[in-house]
């Protein structure tokens, strides 16, 4: 298995593309050494304004670029499953004495884990200017690193199992797209702007049956933000205040996201063991 | 024991699109013993690979059961002992000579280290790939690509070999050379399946060969068996033959095939001395007389012919 992991690395810094997710990711650094300025040791700002202003800076920064991390991290791992199951290629993976559910998990594994440790080294980066500039050190910044992941593995899974019926990247890569961009903050919408619009209850059924089963990686920002805030998180149903308008979310998304990533896997091996090739 | 054991072999195909089903394998049942080479041919589409990949777990039969070295192929661990080189194989571009030998050889359970390093520079250096070893794969030539496979195929010293074309794309003196290595293994114990399309080669390496077509065995056994040819002979003269001599000879053999200054016969000793006393008595000088074997090329195009027809 670490073998199929550590090659996986190997596959991910071969790629063109990750040179591009670094630039990204070192841009953003770069950003917040030199454009965030909150200089608590003259006495410019207090260590409670401190406190607010690393949380708004972190929490703008989800708000800006959480979905864009999780489809950048899509992109440059789309092509592991497709490449893989290339002739001639996974024959002879296959043929080694290796079990098929192993080689799969251990791809996804080796995706997953590679997008970890971008997180470590983006958000870990960020967390230490943050924390270096203001004074204030609050780990639960560092908790994000999980979330995004945990929304990443969510969507790879979908990517895994496009990856294994068409053996397309492409194919991967917009449905991952479609998901991220359109389905799930449409789902997450469905009841202050489908339901305005569509009285049918089967329709309605079908927007809550999508939204429960599909993954939510837009609401993991929420779980993050909301822990950077140390703010309630409902057990199972996100809630808006009538009279605030605050939104709290719920454990539902991440739960949901990981049961359903659970699910395709199960299937993605299923159908990988079955598979001729 | 036997090294490779299918029992009733079936494997049909749904073709995407018209949905027609095709038989790749027939009730195919053979052994392999250990220590042989043992050769698989075919014209296109006979199921030669489709056999392989079934023996390696690639493919699944519809129906029939495979075993490797007893144990059932769709357990794991049944190619343990197992080397591959596929037709066509892709290693990871990215990866240098050496880097895809180690890889593959943590795949087929070889511990890193020392033991393993000895191993690699062994093959790189039997391969002649020994200068190449840091060098990105996807500068290698296509003959370099094959010598590179069929390290990875040998690395973990498997007791069995499965090559698929193994000499495709590799120059004369490399062919001759992967003979020789395909030879010393052989000499160990190993057991070898070979699938190629170059029919002087398996006649040179093989023990036994099974001839396939339209995924049925049409033929099995040893190559020198399959390619006896008993009772023809060929007589080659210095001089021309007169046309007097040619009526003898067909007093003799009706049958036999007559040229300026050639005769093929196909009935036997006794007749060929008659024929051999007409020339001598006729003051005509024999260059030469050979007993006729046919190559395995010959055999395989007459079977397939046969069974075409049939």
């Amino acid at each position: 298995m670490l073998t199929i992991i550590q090659n996986t690395f190997r596959e991910a810094l071969a790629k063109k593309i990750f040179y591009g997710y670094y630039i990204f990711y070192a841009i953003v650094i770069l950003i917040m050494i030199f454009l965030v300025n909150m200089d608590s040791v003259e006495g410019v700002m207090s260590l409670a304004d401190s406190k607010m202003l690393v949380q708004q800076v972190e929490t703008g920064f989800f708000t800006l670029s959480w979905n864009l991390i999780i489809f950048f991290s899509l992109i440059s791992t789309a092509s592991f499953i497709p490449s893989m199951l290339e002739k001639g290629t996974i024959d002879l993976l296959i043929s080694k004495p290796i079990s098929r559910p192993i080689i799969l998990i251990s791809k996804f594994l080796g995706a997953v884990l590679f997008v970890f440790l971008s997180m470590v080294f983006l958000l870990g980066s960020i967390w230490l200017i943050l924390s270096l500039k203001s004074g204030y050190w609050d780990p639960k910044f560092l908790l994000s690193i999980l979330w995004i992941t945990l929304a990443f593995a969510s969507m790879y899974s979908v990517v895994v199992i496009i990856g294994l019926t068409t053996q397309s990247t492409v194919v991967a890569i917009l449905v991952s797209f479609f998901l991220i961009f359109v389905l799930c903050p449409l789902l997450s919408l469905r009841e202050a702007v489908i339901f305005s619009l569509v009285s049918n209850d089967t329709v309605k059924f079908v927007f809550d049956f999508l939204y429960y089963v599909l993954p939510k990686p837009g609401e993991f920002k929420d779980i993050a933000n909301s822990m950077i805030l140390s703010e309630q998180i409902n057990m199972w149903k996100n809630s808006v205040n009538t009279e605030t308008g605050i939104f709290t979310i719920s454990w539902l998304s991440p739960i949901s996201s990981v049961l359903f990533m659970l699910a395709v896997m199960a299937y993605s091996i299923f159908y990988f063991s079955k598979k001729d090739y | 024991m036997h090294v490779i054991e299918t029992q009733n072999l079936y494997k049909e195909y749904t073709q995407k699109f018209s949905k027609q089903k095709v038989n790749a394998l027939n009730d195919f049942t053979f052994n392999v013993e250990q220590g042989e080479i043992f050769g698989l041919l075919g014209p296109n589409g006979a199921g030669k690979t489709t056999l392989i990949k079934i023996l390696l777990a690639i493919t699944f039969p519809t129906n029939g059961s495979a075993k490797l070295f007893g144990t059932d192929v769709k357990n794991h661990k049944a190619k343990a002992k197992v080397g591959y080189l596929p037709e066509n194989h892709k290693f990871p571009s990215y990866l240098t000579g050496e880097q895809v030998l180690s890889y593959y050889g943590e795949l087929s359970g070889m511990k890193g280290g020392s033991e393993m390093n000895k191993r690699i520079d062994e093959m790189l250096g039997l391969m002649n790939l020994a200068k190449w070893r840091k060098t990105k794969i996807k500068k290698y030539s296509k003959g370099m690509m094959q010598k590179l496979g069929l390290a990875q195929s040998m690395l973990s010293d498997p007791d069995l070999i499965f090559l698929d074309e193994p000499t495709d794309g590799v120059d004369p003196i490399g062919r001759k050379e992967i003979r020789d290595i395909l030879a010393q293994i052989k000499s160990r114990g190993k057991t070898i399946f070979l699938n190629s399309h170059l029919l002087s080669e398996v006649e040179m390496i093989c023990d036994r060969v099974a001839i396939l077509n339209k995924g049925d065995l049409i033929k099995e056994g040893n190559v020198e068996d399959l390619t006896k040819t008993e009772n023809v002979f060929a007589i080659h003269t210095v001089e021309s033959l007169s046309l007097e001599i040619k009526q003898k000879i067909l007093l003799i053999d009706k049958n036999a095939g007559i040229g300026e200054k050639e005769i093929n016969t196909e009935t036997g000793l006794a007749n060929l001395n008659k024929i051999i006393d007409i020339l001598r008595s006729s003051n005509i000088s024999i260059q030469s007389v050979n007993q006729k074997t046919s190559t395995l090329e010959e055999l395989f195009i007459n079977v397939i012919k046969k069974d075409n027809t049939n």
